[in-house]
């Protein structure tokens, strides 16, 4: 199997992941922490339950897939077998569009019947006939937009770094759990932390209540050693 | 595996052991052989608790063998959950123990005189029958213990729990796992509550100085086998994501695709899914030093089980599998994976199907015994099952008698038996076999997904929409031969997507018997045992007015996609058209 995404480089090519404008005015807690490459099953919580992140709305799945988010296409086809778009089984990456405000949720191949009749494309699909993802009627209009990205199962470990290096958007709350939860060898193990750009340390941050007030939280972790770049696989 | 074991337990005397030839029913194996004898010799008006009604343990066609993944165990019988014919298959140890030792199938007859409670050992000196009342009551895990400290750790056990011997209309029957836990269930239908009346409490199937059974071609089996192993340990579901996260890998898709039953089937979306889903579960698993890969019966090179300890580390049950977390977690409206593992735990114990024990926890929230969400709640009712208090009788006699006491309309059941963990509302294929199979509503009937494999009924267009009541036929009959062979379902999916892994599988039944086996064979196997169950259900006086989901399926749409049931009762009957 291809390694995921492609170098950090190509994501730079008037591609919009991240630092635009967010969907309403109440600006997140900027929160950047740096993490041993093996604690990225620590942030399954967020990534499987969902987070947001800004990009061009208005183009096709697998245009937002490969194009914006610099996934490989091959491992796009064979590996993402499953995918829902706003809770829909998506069959056509090249023609199903993303709309602004849609959630995209992103799987391997699942066991059993009903995982075999989810598969995009799949050979049982016809099960699931009634809640397919169809062409849109109505046009999409491109522009930027918000989308919350669900990853599922083992992507959570192979996408999850591209898509928290680059940073996501959370909820106050989730990200309060999620901390509040973690163990304290995860919690020692952040280094280069920052609360909106200042430095700061995690245990003082859920004893002094950060979150406290916050609606969304901007979280971006880096991954040592990094977790990205495989520019020598293309 | 040349002899069948008859076994009579009405003799005045005491039971008695009769040996036979394999007779008629040579060159069958699981599902195969326990529902060609149940049509063959049982009375389709007998009843399911009663000396006319038989219990049939058989071995898959591969089980004893060196072959991956072979250790399936069918037991089958008249189901007193059900009125049907039922097969009902667990891993374990079971399956390859007995059939080392040459059984084909062991047939439990009659019933005993006396309320005494019997142990049958069973080993290559022969079939010994021995009262034990001691047992009286024990369920499944301290019942095992007392049982080890007489036959040892070398053996595989089969045992029923408090439900089995109230006879209760949920009631499994346990199969000892590697570690000799009673964790592995035939738990559908009611098997357990038949093996009750038997007077039977435990089955001690002790293989000592038997070898695997031997293939005509040695050395064509041990290559086929190779090329089966290679084809299962390369594809992603068999060889990553079900050793990684196991069946309750579903939780999150189901859940996204809005087909998780929630809160008795009134939502197709759980708020609180990902905390039940299988990346959750198997992160939690390891972090408590539990295990998220683990196998049921030694061969088993998928893996999907685990073990799930309490936050100190200690052991609470196996890895609680989808339908499970499903049944006691989003279904109760429950989103705690530490209560559905006691759930699960108490399951095994007491000896109850996990799918219809929840199912019923659901049903009797719904009729406000308790509210939706009440983890404490919960856990007391499925207590009151084994305790056999009279609450506990009918929670412990499934969803159906459940509603129909609690006077509840939503009851989603098919022939009495509770429908398993996917909607279908939004994935409607799904429901066309969940109304058809022959054995109650049940999600493993029609699973064998490699039809494309096997050509049945030829080629289908899977786009148009007319093609699930023929994707559904071609399912049920794969499945019910995959079932006949003793292998796991889940080797499904390998055999679907790479042609060569579904060669290797019919070399390896072709080696193992020194014949041919073509994809028609297996065809033409299905449809016999398919052919056989649904005359035995005719005669017991089954119509196709039985072939029907509740009409809550029919009348309530769905969230978030708001669809009903829509197969038309025609299409229905056409199913087993072939």
């Amino acid at each position: 199997m291809r390694r995921p995404y492609i170098g950090t480089r190509r994501h730079n090519k008037g591609i919009v992941m991240t630092n635009t404008t967010e969907p309403d005015n109440s600006p997140p807690l900027r929160l950047r922490l740096r993490v041993p490459a093996k604690a990225v099953v620590t942030f399954s919580p967020l990534l499987q339950a969902g987070f947001v992140v800004t990009a061009r709305t208005g183009c096709s799945v697998k245009t937002l897939l490969c194009g914006q988010f610099g996934i490989d296409e091959e491992y796009v086809t064979r590996r993402i077998t499953t995918m829902f778009l706003d809770s829909r089984p998506v069959d056509k990456m090249d023609s199903t569009l993303v709309r602004d405000g849609a959630t995209l949720a992103l799987s391997c191949a699942m066991p059993g019947l009903v995982g075999a009749t989810l598969r995009r494309g799949g050979f049982y699909a016809a099960f699931r006939e009634g809640i397919s993802c169809r062409e849109e009627e109505s046009p999409v209009r491109p522009g930027i937009g918000s989308l919350k990205i669900k990853l599922f199962n083992l992507l959570m470990g192979e996408l999850g770094p591209l898509f928290l290096g680059r940073g996501i958007i959370v909820a106050a709350s989730a990200m309060e759990e999620l901390l509040a939860g973690s163990s304290v060898e995860f919690l020692a193990s952040c280094w280069e932390v920052s609360v909106d750009t200042a430095p700061a340390q995690v245990t003082a941050m859920i004893k002094n209540d950060i979150f406290k007030g916050r609606e969304k939280v901007r979280l971006t972790v880096l991954f040592d050693p990094p977790v990205e770049v495989l520019e020598d696989d293309l | 595996m040349d002899k069948i074991a008859r076994i009579d337990m009405s003799t005045a005397g005491g039971p008695t052991v009769t040996m036979t030839e394999l007779g008629e029913y040579a060159g069958l194996g699981g599902r195969a052989m326990t529902s060609i004898i149940i049509a063959t010799e049982v009375h389709p008006l007998a009843h399911p608790l009663g000396a006319e009604n038989k219990l049939v343990i058989a071995p898959g066609m591969l089980s004893g063998t060196a072959g991956a993944m072979t250790g399936r165990l069918s037991v089958g019988c008249k189901s007193p959950l059900t009125g049907t014919i039922k097969e009902s298959n667990a891993g374990g140890q079971a399956a390859q123990v007995l059939a080392r030792l040459g059984y084909a199938a062991i047939i439990l007859e009659g019933k005993p005189p006396t309320d005494d409670l019997h142990k049958i050992h069973i080993s290559k000196d022969g079939i010994k029958i021995t009262v034990d009342n001691t047992l009286r009551l024990l369920d499944n895990y301290p019942a095992v213990a007392k049982l080890r400290e007489e036959y040892g750790d070398k053996v595989a056990y089969m045992t029923i729990g408090s439900a089995g011997e109230r006879k209760l209309l949920a009631a499994s029957i346990a199969c000892t796992d590697p570690e000799l836990r009673p964790t592995r269930h035939c738990g559908r239908g009611g098997v357990g509550a038949v093996m009750g009346a038997k007077g039977i409490k435990a089955i001690i199937i002790d293989d000592a100085g038997m070898k695997m059974r031997p293939p005509k071609d040695p050395e064509r089996y041990r290559d086929a086998n190779r090329k089966f192993v290679e084809g299962l340990r390369k594809h992603p579901v068999t060889g990553e994501g079900l050793p990684a996260y196991g069946t309750n890998i579903l939780t999150n898709i189901l859940n996204e695709a809005g087909g998780y039953p929630t809160r008795n089937f009134k939502s197709g979306v759980y708020e609180g899914g990902s905390k039940l889903s299988g990346e959750a579960q198997a992160e939690l698993e390891i972090k408590r030093g539990g295990k998220a890969t683990h196998g049921c019966h030694r061969g088993c090179v998928i893996q999907c089980s685990g073990i799930y300890n309490d936050a100190d580390g200690n052991y609470i049950t196996k890895q609680p599998e989808y339908e499970t977390v499903w049944s006691h977690g989003g279904h109760c409206g429950i989103d705690d994976l530490d209560t559905v593992a006691r759930l699960d735990y108490l399951d095994d114990n007491i000896g109850v199907d996990t799918i219809d024990m929840g199912v019923a926890i659901g049903v009797a929230m719904d009729a406000g015994v308790i509210p939706f969400g009440d983890k404490e709640g919960a856990i007391r009712l499925v207590e009151e099952v084994g305790k056999g208090t009279p609450l506990g009788r009918i929670l412990g006699s499934g969803a159906a008698i459940t509603g129909k006491v609690f006077g509840v309309e939503r009851v989603p059941v098919v022939k009495d038996q509770a429908l398993p963990a996917y909607d279908p509302r939004p994935i409607q294929g799904i429901g066309v076999t969940y109304a058809t199979t022959t054995q109650g509503a049940d999600h493993t009937a029609g699973y064998a997904i490699a039809t494309n494999i096997l050509k049945v009924g030829g080629d289908v267009d899977p786009l148009k929409t007319e093609g699930q009541v023929e994707l559904s036929r071609n399912l049920q009959i794969a499945t019910a031969a995959i079932d006949s062979t003793g292998m796991c379902l889940f080797i499904a999916f390998a055999i679907m997507d790479q042609p060569e892994t579904f060669q290797a599988l019919l070399d390896m039944l072709g080696s193992f018997y020194g014949i041919t086996m073509t994809g028609d064979d297996v065809v033409a196997l299905g449809k016999k045992v398919l052919s056989a169950e649904r005359d035995f259900n005719k005669r017991a006086g089954f119509t196709a007015a039985h072939d029907r989901l509740p009409r809550f399926f029919y009348t309530e749409a769905i969230e978030p996609h708001n669809q009903v049931f829509q197969i038309t009762d025609e299409e229905l009957d056409s199913v087993f058209n072939w």
